[in-house]
């Protein structure tokens, strides 16, 4: 974890919480906004506190038993993702896997991987068919672009953050704080992927479709007016799990390793075939790769 | 303490008939501003036409332009008027006031676009987490909240000096005043890196975002300027010379050249390269593939941008008050669509995946705009009114020393005036003239009539000038060459006061304030004005070295 500027200042961080908490009492109570929940400058032993306060939260919300972890990067590893462009027939599986396992608002749909349709012959963005919707994928002459979150290695919208709600995680995944985002969507500009999605209303999570198994910094349920996006996961691959859109993927487009490990199935694409990354130019450095396997697809 | 709350109470809720429908006007708005705005906070942002492809839209875009006015309001008042600092005291301070008043108005657009608005805290430094160096949103809120204090210390402290009968220090406003001119630079260039440096957004990653901003800032805050310039000459003592406002209106004709300037710069370039990056300015210009709902804003700030900039580059459209006041309004309009909605939404279509989505600001988001536009006119209403109860007297600590003649018009001609007037008939010699000039130290002498009436002067030069030129006039010179001699000879020049004094003399009453007199003396380019009384006799002569005392001496 990240922890800029953790010890030292708790003290501060105690008396700002009981101006926080004064001027809160003051203003009749209920500002949550007003207490200082500031997931990277928190001890363990604070994290823990947060945790069973949120878990709490959730059952009074949702009346749902909802875990709330906050597992840790594994040292010696930094994950990548590669997506087989070749195999891909765009039928939107991962999509709504992804949903089904991040808890983001059904109404409005919040989706985290968005899959473009391209002209065989063409590779242009803007040309592209977001809203595509025929009986049968694939289709005749077209080919079939997921994206989501790249997980830069020079991300740019943690650089534009200015409150530092967002940041990279030590196994290269970017996160959000969603008590701490202050919802200027500065970030969702900066992103060159469109990976950042807003809570433009209060989410709505049935509870019978909660995934009860979640992570502080992922896949809790959210609160109107954050900013969330992809993880890899978070709460599935630090506990050595695969990401639920390449469990999805009926044709195994997917693949996701840690790019440290030599003898990982990314590293072995990275050497294997050729791989470009979306708008490199920008440097943004993504460590989500397209490659393509075969050649007639 | 209760007479300033009764004074406050008087400048905030008394006032004519046009004060309460003005006022009642701006309270509607602010009251429906307030209306959507809880609407917003009940439902959330969902209620604006902000989505995922556009996430910025209207709030955004008026706070991208009212940081302009902010910045021009004092950027192009103050340098005007850094030499007088009587005017700084009047002029000035309504500038900064509407400096502080836009600000206000751009943190409560920013502050209304917040999906957390009460987490706005955790950008304030020491308090919160801001992210230096690398966001510049951090650094624009600073270099705002920056702004906003100096601008307003410096009008607190003239208020409350004035308030309590004393001067302002001037070795504290100048510098201020002087911070405030590179500080109003900075924020309006560093509100321009917050969409300049985005990779992702080729329309707003250019360089010549932060100089376009600039330019077309000289235009809207200035304009306004004048607006407002105009109506506070008519409904209150304030005065403004009209010589202020064409020149004002002449300068924001250059800006305004060189904005459109640097926009036709933009488009060639986009345009001969034409490269992918193109796809946004097409958008914004002509439409893409049917969607084309911002081409006939933009189009409309181009004509109007244009027609202003002809308007008051011309002389004579620029110095008549109607064709000048249509000039502000379709400046100010103009680059109002061109640095809003024109600036901040071809950065959103296409998306950065290739979408089109068609923004225009929903019926809420105009609610709620519309209220921070009441807002602003309440309080920059107020405070001007304050200033101007200050001003006059009116709001006054009970105290403070009575309000005198002399603080509100400044030294008269009677008070800094030579008393010891030496004069001289049309039939005095000018050996005599001379002789007097250089035994009493003087540089000049009345030439009064028999009644005693000030017909013309006699300076130092027009003797200098009858002695290097013997026929001074080109048509005596003419004459001479062209007439027969005898004529020639008729006109035998420089001999008497009469011959060599300059006509109409140039005079000034006892009561004309020394601020009148400066501009007779530097626009009539003299060296003295001659002071004389209901019977145009000579009671006084103000020369520039009285000016030079009186300026020097006197804590204005």
């Amino acid at each position: 974890m990240e922890k800029d500027q953790s010890r030292g200042l708790i003290s501060r961080r105690d008396f700002l919480r009981m101006t926080a908490l004064g001027i809160a009492a003051l203003s009749g109570g209920g500002c949550g906004d007003l207490w200082r929940d500031r997931f990277q400058e928190m001890s363990p032993e604070e994290i823990q506190d947060l945790l069973k306060r949120w878990e709490e939260r959730y059952k009074k919300r949702y009346g749902v038993d909802i875990r709330v972890k906050a597992t840790g990067p594994m040292e010696g590893v930094l994950f990548g993702y590669a997506l087989d462009l070749s195999r891909c027939i765009g039928c939107r599986r991962c999509v709504y896997a992804c949903v089904r396992e991040n808890n983001p608002s059904r109404d409005v749909q919040i989706q985290w991987i968005r899959v473009l349709r391209l002209k065989k012959g063409e590779f242009r963005l803007e040309d592209s068919e977001h809203y595509y919707n025929p009986e049968s994928v694939p289709e005749e002459g077209y080919f079939y672009m997921p994206v989501q979150c790249q997980q830069c290695e020079r991300p740019p919208c943690v650089k534009v953050c200015p409150v530092k709600a967002t940041w990279k995680e030590p196994d290269g995944i970017i996160v959000v704080d969603y008590d701490w985002c202050i919802g200027c969507r500065t970030c969702m500009a900066a992103c060159p992927y469109r990976a950042r999605k807003f809570n433009w209303r209060e989410p709505a999570l049935p509870k019978e479709e909660i995934n009860p198994d979640t992570h502080y910094l992922g896949n809790r349920p959210r609160v109107k007016g954050v900013v969330e996006k992809c993880t890899f996961c978070i709460q599935r691959t630090r506990e050595g799990r695969y990401p639920a859109c390449v469990e999805a993927c009926p044709v195994g487009a997917r693949k996701f390793g840690n790019l440290l490990d030599p003898g990982s199935e990314i590293r072995y694409i990275l050497e294997n075939f050729r791989v470009f990354r979306l708008k490199e130019e920008l440097n943004t450095e993504p460590k989500f790769f397209y490659f393509f396997s075969l050649g007639w697809a | 303490m209760r007479e300033f709350i009764r004074g406050m109470f008087n400048v905030m809720f008394r006032g004519g008939r046009w004060f309460y429908l003005w006022m009642g006007l701006l309270t509607l708005l602010l009251a429906l501003g307030v209306v959507g705005y809880i609407i917003q906070m009940r439902y959330g942002l969902v209620i604006t036409n902000m989505r995922e492809q556009v996430s910025w839209g209207f709030y955004i875009s008026n706070f991208t332009f009212l940081v302009g006015v902010a910045a021009a309001a004092v950027l192009l008042v103050i340098p005007a008027y850094l030499y007088h600092f009587k005017a700084i005291k009047k002029i000035v301070v309504f500038g900064e006031l509407l400096a502080i008043t836009a600000v206000v108005m751009a943190m409560l657009f920013v502050f209304v676009d917040l999906g957390r608005p009460f987490r706005l805290w955790h950008i304030f430094p020491l308090w919160g987490s801001p992210n230096f160096p690398r966001s510049i949103l951090a650094w624009d809120f600073l270099v705002l909240s920056g702004y906003l204090f100096l601008n307003l210390f410096a009008v607190v402290y003239i208020g409350y000096t004035r308030y309590m009968g004393k001067h302002p220090d001037r070795r504290i406003i100048i510098p201020l005043v002087m911070l405030s001119i590179p500080w109003a630079v900075a924020v309006h260039t560093v509100t321009a890196f917050v969409y300049n440096g985005m990779g992702a957004r080729p329309f707003w990653n250019a360089s010549i975002l932060a100089p376009r901003f600039l330019a077309s800032a000289f235009c809207s805050g200035p304009a306004l300027m004048l607006i407002i310039f105009q109506v506070l000459r008519k409904v209150t003592e304030f005065e403004i010379q009209d010589k202020a406002i064409f020149k004002i209106a002449e300068m924001i004709a250059y800006a305004m050249g060189i904005n459109l300037f640097l926009m036709l710069a933009e488009i060639y370039k986009e345009y001969y390269t034409a490269t992918e990056h193109l796809t946004p300015m097409k958008y914004l210009y002509f439409g893409l593939d049917g969607h084309g709902r911002l081409v006939p804003w933009i189009w409309t700030a181009m004509v109007f941008n244009t027609a202003g900039f002809f308007l008051f580059l011309i002389p004579k459209t620029r110095k008549n008050f109607l064709t000048l006041n249509l000039g502000c309004l379709l400046i100010f309009l103009g680059v109002w669509i061109e640095k809003g909605i024109g600036l901040i939404l071809p950065g959103f279509i296409p998306d950065t995946l290739g979408e089109v989505y068609e923004y225009m600001p929903s019926g809420y988001e105009v609610m709620v705009s519309l209220g921070i536009l009441g807002a602003g006119g309440i309080l920059y209403t107020l405070l001007v009114r304050t200033a101007i109860a200050i001003d006059t007297g009116r709001l006054r600590h009970p105290e403070a020393p009575a309000l005198t003649h002399e603080e509100e018009e400044g030294p008269l001609a009677r008070d800094i005036m030579t008393k010891r007037v030496i004069s001289v008939t049309p039939e005095t010699p000018v050996e005599e003239i001379g002789r007097l000039l250089v035994a009493n130290r003087i540089s000049g002498v009345p030439v009064v009539d028999s009644d005693g009436r000030v017909i013309g002067v006699v300076s130092e030069s027009d003797i200098i000038f009858r002695e290097v030129y013997e026929e001074p006039h080109l048509f005596e010179r003419v004459a001479s060459i062209v007439l027969p001699p005898e004529y020639r000879a008729m006109k035998k020049t420089g001999a008497y006061a009469r011959d060599i004094m300059t006509t109409p003399p140039i005079t000034a009453v006892e009561t004309t304030p020394l601020r009148e007199l400066v501009s007779i003396i530097t626009e009539k380019k003299i060296k003295r004005i001659i002071i004389v009384n209901e019977r145009e006799e000579p009671v006084g002569v103000v020369s520039r070295i009285d000016i030079v005392k009186a300026l020097e001496n006197i804590s204005l």
